[in-house]
């Protein structure tokens, strides 16, 4: 009998048997297999949001998970479903990650519930990156917005952890309330590193706030930016990023030089489902993480 | 390129020797339409003579064998406050008998998201390579523009390729399983007489094509008509049912529920087929939507068809088949589509 | 059952029946193979299809029928009263169903109809969202026991229920079925909300409607092109009338 009659074992390719590694596209690998990880600690941030430290279970899975600043994960809550969160842990720390998530849909709610110990399902990392080598020996802008702390998050630990390659860094955070301020634990921290300038500004302040008040444009004015020397990377709402990168582009800066991250409803991280889709871009591979001048190219609105 | 000369009988017993072992899909009648037209679809056949290969097109395409409606991605065991997971593919052998070459066509660009792009599909490389194909030549089929996306022939994706010669079929062996089962049933080599009836059979279906669509400048096109007043026309006739990506050969967009069991012992992770026509379709977490309109969602259709998949993989994602066109109970189909598109362009 | 750490707690159930056949109730008792854990998951406390126990103690209330009659809008008001979630089940629950036919009709005329020389005490057919808040809408006739097991699941354990926003095409799509327009006869899937998976399309019948309107449902162009197909406006609004869901849209 013909040869075509001994069924194909896709699970048998050698690809297949190698260590889960999302890292390595375009080999042949378990694609909706998650790696097993636990909840550690829950760590309240604000009303709407938690901040999950996770730890994948196998031990070798966990030292061989890498990521890049500005990647996110499919987390897998079995039963309930997958959503992308965007990495907000230090990259040194590999398979130890930390999520920051907002309350929103059945998949958070269940998150929100669930208790220390809970058992969860990572899938990634996925998606592009900012270019923390291209960065190194300029000076950083990190803008965020909101909830737009939770990927800058990442970048601000590996400048950090990497404090000698690059300039000064200005940190700039905004939001609309006191109360909606993530990591404000960090705070403190972050500004008495050498060269990091940390500057918080709220739109709505409350009997206690003694901070400036307004648009996180009205703090960019205050700085000192040399174009020709800066990387921005600028995370938020599209209203609010878009004020920002403007603002920039007319001080000077490349638009090649300034990232946003791109929050759109990935379904699958990999291509394929095409539900992030923006006109001929999928955001989980060529972003969420874009240069200014590829986001102007986006036809459909942001 | 390997050609063969294989005869009537010698074909009903190649399928045959298949049916044996391996279930075979292949074009059906499955009713007429009120105009006394045929209907055909992909199914399985029992039989040699339950196929129908004079078959003008099937009314789905074959995209189900390999990129199914509803899919298990993996199965969850719940127990004591903790879950494994399992994951399976599909293995059974399947042979696929009929398919002409737009569907040919599609498969080879299905490939290139499913197996040559960047993350491999298991579930469909493996469905893919557990597949043979034994294609088909045929006349034109009404409103197909395939010749306009060099579709309507092909030369790779398949076990088998035949042209009907009358008394005889030519065969071009794409593979060696093709050649094996061919080694079976007995071939001929073939003769100068062979390959002057094979390009004289060739240049006839050729001729009988007038259906054409200009679709070479079509991806600058979509971008200067972005916000053109077609998209509107169109859009208000779009029922948002999403057949148009049922039947289409290449639309592949899906979407992922989970499921548990009434008793919470296991559940499942489900993909099914979605349509980017589809009202909530680009719908997120918190109720936006991205796309709330229905003229932007088609616009989106053809945007992806002709021009996101141009960029990515060198060749539009339409192979011309006009199934859409043919589903589409308002009458939205591709050929009247871009001609407003270019009319405008032109105005 | 514990999961993520939490345990689930099983909600009590009270099951009740307006105007209606009590088809949707029986749906209830259906399907074997989960029917055990069903009734693990929840505490039924009041549902005369299966146990004569009855509570005004519960969580969760399944409103099966129309309302036609004041005994039952006074019912009705205990039941939202009672209940922390009220969930509309079946057509004629969420939009009045056959019996809203009675509507387009003169009251006393329909009454002496049906009833003859002796009248019954009767109101124009409301759906149960007419005269109560509803959390909750299972349309179908009769409703699907799969879908109400899912209902139920979101509602203890809150997975995800996606209740499809499309129309029925798309599932007779994927069931391969012969579009009902190809072979001349009247159908409503092009505006009907699909999760029934096309049953009627299938069976040659063309879709009646009981689920009501697909999200943004476009019956202007549905009109347009039903007409081109000569059908009459009588045909198509005797068809969108007849499970009430589409009032509004009728041509």
């Amino acid at each position: 009998m013909s040869t075509f009659n001994n069924a194909y074992d896709v699970s048998r390719e050698a690809e297949m048997k190698e260590p889960l590694d999302f890292n390595r596209r375009s080999r042949l690998k378990h694609v909706d297999r998650v790696f097993k990880a636990e909840i550690l600690n829950i760590i309240h941030l604000t009303e709407m949001e938690k901040l999950y430290q996770i730890r994948l279970l196998d031990p070798a899975e966990r030292a061989r998970f890498s990521f890049l600043p500005g990647q996110f994960v499919m987390l897998e809550v079995p039963g309930y479903g997958e959503i992308p969160i965007s990495i907000s842990s230090s990259p040194a720390k590999n398979g130890y990650l930390e999520l920051c998530i907002r309350r929103a849909g059945v998949v958070t709610g269940a998150l929100h519930r669930a208790q220390r110990g809970a058992k969860v399902g990572v899938r990634g990392p996925f998606g592009s990156h900012f270019p923390m080598e291209e960065m190194k020996n300029h000076n950083l802008l990190l803008v965020a917005g909101g909830l737009g702390l939770a990927p800058l998050r990442a970048p601000i630990f590996e400048v950090i952890d990497h404090r000698p390659d690059y300039g000064d860094v200005n940190i700039l955070y905004g939001t609309r309330e006191p109360a909606q301020l993530l990591f404000d634990y960090q705070y403190e921290e972050w500004g008495r590193i050498d060269d990091i300038d940390l500057r918080i500004i709220v739109e709505k302040p409350d009997p206690g706030w003694t901070g400036p008040t307004g648009m996180i444009t009205e703090l960019i004015g205050d700085l000192e930016i040399d174009p020709r020397r800066t990387f921005a990377i600028v995370c938020g709402p599209p209203v609010m990023f878009k004020s920002v990168c403007r603002h920039l582009v007319e001080i000077g800066v490349s638009m090649r030089r300034i990232f946003v991250s791109l929050e759109r409803r990935m379904h699958c991280g990999m291509g394929k489902c095409c539900r992030c889709n923006v006109g001929s871009t999928f955001t989980c591979m060529d972003g969420p993480v874009f240069d200014y001048w590829a986001v102007m190219n986006l036809k459909e609105a942001i | 390129m390997l050609f063969r000369i294989l005869s009537r009988d010698r074909f009903r017993t190649l399928v045959e020797t298949i049916m044996e072992t391996t279930e075979v899909v292949a074009p059906k009648k499955v009713g007429v339409r009120s105009d006394g037209e045929p209907i055909h679809q992909f199914l399985p056949v029992a039989d040699f003579d339950e196929m129908d290969l004079a078959h003008e097109t099937t009314e789905h395409s074959a995209k189900t064998y390999f990129l199914p409606y509803r899919e298990n991605l993996s199965t969850y065991a719940f127990s004591d406050d903790d879950w494994q997971q399992e994951v399976h593919y599909r293995i059974q052998p399947r042979a696929m008998v009929g398919l002409h070459a737009c569907d040919i066509n599609a498969l080879l660009r299905l490939d290139k998201v499913f197996v040559r792009d960047h993350f491999p599909s298991p579930y469909y490389v493996s469905r893919r390579r557990n597949t043979l194909i034994i294609g088909i030549d045929h006349e034109p089929c009404e409103g197909g523009f395939c010749r306009s996306l060099g579709t309507d022939t092909v030369t790779r994706g398949f076990d088998l390729y035949l042209t009907d010669l009358g008394d005889r079929y030519f065969v071009a062996v794409g593979s060696d399983h093709g050649f094996d089962l061919l080694n079976q049933v007995g071939v001929a080599e073939i003769s100068d007489r062979d390959t002057a009836d094979y390009l004289e059979e060739r240049k006839r279906i050729a001729g009988l094509f007038t259906t054409e669509v200009a679709v070479q400048n079509l991806p600058n096109l979509l971008d200067i008509e972005f916000e053109s007043e077609v998209w509107k026309t169109w859009g208000a006739k779009c029922l948002g049912c999403g057949s148009c990506a049922m039947v289409c050969p290449t639309c592949y967009c899906y979407g992922t529920t989970e499921r548990v069991s009434m008793d919470f012992s296991s559940g499942s992770k489900e993909k099914h087929l979605y349509a980017c026509t589809v009202v909530d379709f680009a719908e997120v977490a918190g109720g936006h939507n991205f796309r709330p309109d229905r003229s932007t969602r088609l616009k989106y259709r053809y945007y992806h068809q002709h021009r996101g998949f141009v960029e990515a993989h060198d060749e539009p994602k339409c192979v011309g088949c006009n199934r859409c066109g043919r589903a589409c109970l308002t009458g939205i189909n591709p050929l009247d589509v871009i001609h407003d598109l270019q009319a405008e362009d032109e105005a | 059952m514990k999961y993520l750490g939490i345990d689930s707690v099983r909600p009590r159930i009270a099951v009740f029946e307006l105007t209606g056949c009590e088809g949707c109730e029986l749906q209830l008792a259906n399907k074997e193979e989960t029917l055990a854990a069903f009734l693990d998951a929840v505490e039924v406390v009041n549902f005369r299809e299966i146990s004569s126990s009855s509570s005004d103690d519960y969580d969760i209330a399944f409103v099966d029928g129309a309302v036609s009659r004041a005994d039952e809008v006074e019912r009705l008001e205990v039941i939202r009263e009672h209940a922390k979630v009220l969930v509309a089940l079946g057509s004629c629950a969420c939009f009045g169903g056959v019996s809203r036919l009675k509507n387009a009709f003169d009251l006393n005329e329909a009454n002496r109809e049906v009833y003859g020389d002796r009248p019954q005490e009767t109101l124009p057919v409301r759906a149960v969202s007419e005269v109560v808040a509803v959390d909750l809408e299972i349309p179908g006739c009769p409703v699907s026991k799969d879908e109400v097991e899912r209902i139920v699941q979101h509602l203890i354990w809150d997975v995800p229920y996606h209740f499809p926003a499309y129309p029925v095409c798309l599932e007779c799509k994927q069931r391969y079925t012969v579009c009902t327009y190809e072979v001349g006869l009247l159908c409503l899937g092009p505006i009907t909300r699909a999760g029934c998976n096309a049953p009627c399309p299938a069976g040659g019948l063309g879709c009646w409607g009981c689920r009501g309107p697909a999200v943004e449902a476009n019956a202007e162009e549905f009109l347009t092109t039903v007409h081109e197909r000569g059908f009459t406006n009588d045909e198509i609004a005797e068809r969108m009338s007849f499970f009430g869901g589409f009032e509004g849209l009728l041509p």
